[in-house]
């Protein structure tokens, strides 16, 4: 791992009325990469998300951007920093086209002095979606609704993507060119954390990655550490039994 | 957007505007005055209700609260200036009164989303109807005389006519400069979804604030001016449910967070209630219940709503013969 990391968290913890959704979890994301946060339904995924964007209050720990702690802003504050989230299920402004979607994050968004609408077209570019643009939302369908997502909070000039579950739905063609959309943003610089279930798609794209379970983190590294590890690989598929059947379960329940 | 056909017709409209009063009888001035008024309620509710998506149901505290704030101002404190513009001073109080006040309550309130700050200002809207009713020194009860000295050989009916055409085109112009300004973008975004609107670095608490202070500032201006209008007032000329109810229906019925929506829905409303069913009392409001009820069912979307969707449906019916739309390439 190299470089000041964007994002980084300490003793991460929410409590639901007692339940520890996220249990101290901390996480570094460098600058300019491609991480994998993965676990299984209901792990924490998304509530780790929610908590970075500000949509939920810490119950204890730390949150920095770029070395400032960031824990008690407010939402729109923290994107305005640069973290930019893009949602598992897809949050149109219904009423709105393709563009005036996307110009919403062009025009608030992290305030430096640029033109909105070249940003807005970069964004539109970058997803491919513009022979969508002048589309209202509503109606749209769910690989491109997907694509919104992306352009949406690429638009806002993160310096870091949350981006939760984006190939959730797609056939494999259009995984593969979200992968590649993925890249194509890290290459401006753009760091980005993927919450995916996709694994092929997590295992090709990400530099390193994270593995939650009930809001422990339990396991990172790089994808092939991760992949071989006996608490990831017990998570996913329940824990090993002395039972010849147990192979051939683990074998038939592909994550 | 063709800007420049923008000029002349203003130039026109305001020039027959101020020569209509001249052709019309003093009974069809006062329904144009009173259409002015409505439309003028609709469109600054809009900047809230329509644009934010919050709507209001108790508008009519800032239609109270600036008139009370102008006729205590003018009783107490005196007019100024000369003649025609003597009722220039507490009309500019009656707004200020109503921002300072919608300014105090909006934090707490704001935080109520949907259905609920609906009802929640429902309340408001009887809260101060109350407090204007018990406490004595508001003088609600009895009732305040405001008038306004009239410029020598101008009826009534033609000077409040101009005051509030002037102060619909002020609501208006303030309506249009809030939606194409950062401001309307971010409130937009805050209509169809808060929290993404967030997420994308809208303030939306500000912005939900700025929106409610700037309407009900408008609408405390009207209200100062309608008291000047009506020369003696009590609580319930002002505080009245249903300034708030036509405020949305007017603004529902046009076209909800459309620029022209709420005035050409006022427009529609006057007309059919003030002119075609001026002499059916007895039945005047059954009509007009059955007309809001049918326009909602038919067209949810209001008039403008509709006809803006029916234009896009025949944009991309054009484009799918040009180019047949695929989602995977």
């Amino acid at each position: 791992m190299s470089g000041e990391p964007v994002i980084s968290g300490r003793g991460v913890t929410k409590h639901f009325k007692g339940l520890a959704a996220i249990d101290g979890v901390d996480f570094a994301v460098p600058a300019g990469s491609i991480h994998g946060l993965i676990g299984p339904n209901g792990a924490g995924k998304s509530t780790l998300f929610n908590l970075i964007t500000g949509y939920y209050p810490l119950t204890s720990g730390e949150i920095y951007f770029q070395g400032q702690r960031i824990d008690a802003l407010p939402t729109y504050k923290r994107n305005q920093l640069g973290i930019a989230r893009a949602f598992q299920i897809s949050k149109p402004f219904p009423a709105l086209t393709v563009r005036e979607n996307v110009g919403i994050g062009a025009m608030f968004g992290r305030p430096e002095r640029s033109d909105s609408s070249a940003v807005t077209d970069a964004a539109l570019e970058i997803t491919g979606l513009t022979e969508f643009a002048d589309r209202t939302a509503e109606g749209l369908t769910v690989g491109t609704l997907r694509k919104l997502e992306i352009a949406r909070a690429f638009a806002t000039r993160p310096a870091v993507l949350l981006a939760d579950e984006p190939c959730a739905g797609l056939n494999p063609f259009e995984t593969e060119a979200m992968v590649a959309c993925l890249r194509r943003i890290r290459d401006h610089g753009v760091a980005i954390w993927l919450v995916e279930h996709d694994m092929r798609a997590v295992m090709s794209v990400c530099e390193h990655i994270i593995v939650i379970e009930a809001g422990r983190k339990i396991a990172e590294g790089s994808p092939q550490t991760v992949a071989n590890d006996p608490a990831v690989i017990e998570a996913y598929l329940g824990a090993p039994v002395e039972d010849e059947d147990a192979d051939e379960e683990a074998d038939n329940a592909r994550p | 957007m063709k800007s420049w056909l923008l000029l002349p017709l203003v130039i026109v409209l305001v020039i027959a505007g101020y020569f209509l009063p001249q052709w019309l009888s003093p009974f069809h001035v006062r329904v144009v005055q009173f259409f002015f008024f409505a439309a003028a309620l609709a469109v600054a509710w809009n900047i809230l209700g329509g644009f934010s998506g919050y709507w209001s149901f108790g508008h009519t505290a800032f239609i109270g609260i600036g008139a009370f704030a102008a006729a205590h101002f003018s009783m107490r404190i005196g007019m100024f200036g000369a003649q025609p513009f003597s009722i220039v001073v507490p009309i500019i109080i009656g707004g200020l009164v109503s921002a300072i006040v919608a300014a105090i309550i909006a934090y707490p309130i704001l935080r109520l989303r949907g259905i609920y700050f609906a009802i929640a200002m429902l309340g408001v809207g009887q809260v101060f109807a109350e407090l204007a009713n018990n406490i004595r020194w508001f003088q609600g009860g009895v009732g305040l005389f405001v008038t306004a000295p009239m410029p020598p050989g101008v009826p009534p009916e033609r000077f409040y006519y101009y005051v509030f055409g002037i102060l619909l085109a002020i609501t208006f112009v303030t309506s249009v400069a809030v939606r194409y300004s950062r401001l309307g973008a971010g409130l937009i975004a805050i209509r169809e979804d808060e929290d993404t609107a967030g997420m994308l670095g809208v303030p939306a608490e500000r912005y939900k604030i700025a929106a409610f202070v700037i309407s009900a500032s408008l609408v405390g201006m009207l209200g100062a001016a309608y008291a000047f209008s009506v020369g003696y007032f009590t609580t319930s000329t002002v505080f009245r449910i249903d300034f708030s109810l036509n405020m949305i229906v007017y603004s529902l019925i046009g076209g909800l967070g459309t620029l022209f929506g709420p005035v050409i829905g006022a427009a529609i409303m006057l007309f059919v209630t003030q002119v075609l069913l001026s002499h059916l009392l007895e039945v005047h409001l059954l009509i007009t219940g059955l007309i809001v009820v049918t326009i909602v069912l038919v067209i949810p979307k209001g008039i403008l709503g509709t006809l803006s969707d029916a234009m896009q449906r025949r944009r991309s019916v054009d484009r799918g013969k040009a180019q047949p739309v695929g989602e995977a390439r």
